[in-house]
């Protein structure tokens, strides 16, 4: 087509548009991972017991390390839809506060040990259960991310479908803390493991294809 | 200057100014086209042009307003620009089809085919002499200087070459 000629047609066509906003999208995230929750609680999925703090000393270093995962790969994944914008270094830095999350977990004390006790550790019925619900929870915010990228213009896919699969997965395994009932360090880094990477594998496959421009 | 100037077009257009949108689009179309330029093959270049000037159309509201302009075109070009050249490197690999529209070069791969053979029957200074100047296109001075030879010589070697290439070819008609 004529440079001149594809530069009327889109003259024509145009029509004000807002401006794409940081902190809108970021409000958008956190209403949809809040309602989610807010969901989960009402139909009795979820069960906010307060006494299960003193007595699974795992609860309190899931609910921190997931949900700073998740707010930090939510917050990172959202800046990298700017064309502008480059993940390099949040990403090292996101990479630090998972290796340290999962460090955290080798210092919580009351865990059954002996290799032959390991495959009952696992409880690997329960487990895919567990990894299931992981992956099914965080189909609300893996959608919101992926909505919001096609909306943006990512440059670094590779960093954007990794950070938004971190990001719904941590969320999915976050809310799903409230319901789970087990403590053993191994099976909660194996199955929330299992079902985090689920979700960060459609992620891989998902934003590539719907948010490419 | 420009990037400003093209930084207030383009605050403008998002507001729905169509006459600063057009103007802006102008402006990138050269620029795009020396940024490309120095990047890909010249028939790739205006067709990139043109894709860049339709996302910059679909993706005008991932413009900061309160940021500079320039950055965020030269990172929507050089992205364009990957993209085409991933696109290229896909295409190297692409298996060829068992049916290809092409023309039939069949008369022309036949011609060739007939020329080596006759030429390798020819002396080796006077088939080199034919080659660079009546196939390659290179002036008797060029050849002469590439063979090492006089322009005298050349000329002799491609005057008797071409004079025996003759009567092969006319040897090798009557033989079929």
């Amino acid at each position: 087509m004529n440079f001149e000629l594809l530069v009327d047609r889109l003259a024509d066509d145009l029509e004000p548009v807002r401006p794409r906003r940081l902190w809108v999208d970021v409000g958008i995230m956190v209403l949809v991972a809040a309602v989610e929750l807010a969901l989960l609680f009402a139909v009795g999925f979820a069960n906010l017991d307060l006494h299960r703090l003193e007595t699974q000393p795992t609860v309190g270093w899931r609910l921190v390390s997931l949900g700073l995962i998740s707010a930090v790969a939510g917050y990172t994944a959202i800046r990298s839809f700017d064309p502008t914008y480059s993940a390099k270094r949040p990403v090292r830095w996101l990479a630090a506060i998972v290796a340290l999350c999962l460090l955290g977990g080798l210092f919580l004390g009351d865990v059954p040990g002996g290799v032959t006790t390991l495959l009952r550790r696992l409880e690997w019925t329960d487990g895919i259960h567990c990894a299931l619900r992981i992956t099914l929870l965080s189909m609300p915010p893996l959608v919101g991310l992926v909505l919001l990228g096609c909306r943006g213009a990512p440059t670094d896919m590779r960093r954007s479908r990794l950070l938004v699969g971190l990001a719904a997965a941590a969320w999915g395994a976050f809310s799903f803390v409230f319901s789970c009932p087990f403590n053993d360090p191994l099976f909660i880094i194996t199955w929330y493991g299992l079902g985090c990477a689920t979700t960060v594998l459609l992620a891989r496959w998902v934003l590539p294809r719907l948010a490419c421009w | 200057m420009a990037e400003e100037r093209w930084r207030t077009l383009m605050i403008a257009a998002q507001d729905g100014d169509a006459s600063a949108y057009r103007r802006l689009l102008l402006e990138l179309g050269p620029w795009l086209r020396s940024y490309y330029a120095r990047r890909l093959p010249a028939a790739m270049v205006d067709d990139l042009a043109q894709e860049v000037l339709l996302t910059v159309h679909a993706k005008r509201h991932t413009y900061d307003p309160t940021k500079p302009f320039g950055p965020w075109i030269a990172v929507i070009a050089r992205y364009k620009w990957i993209d085409r050249l991933r696109a290229m490197k896909d295409s190297l690999n692409d298996e060829l089809e068992d049916e290809i529209a092409a023309p039939d070069n069949g008369e022309a791969a036949h011609c060739a085919y007939t020329l080596d053979a006759l030429m390798s029957r020819l002396k080796p200074a006077q088939a080199n002499a034919i080659r660079l100047v009546k196939i390659e296109g290179l002036s008797v001075k060029e050849a002469a200087a590439r063979l090492g030879q006089t322009i005298a010589l050349v000329k002799v070697n491609i005057h008797r070459g071409l004079r025996q290439l003759s009567e092969l070819a006319q040897a090798e008609h009557h033989e079929f």
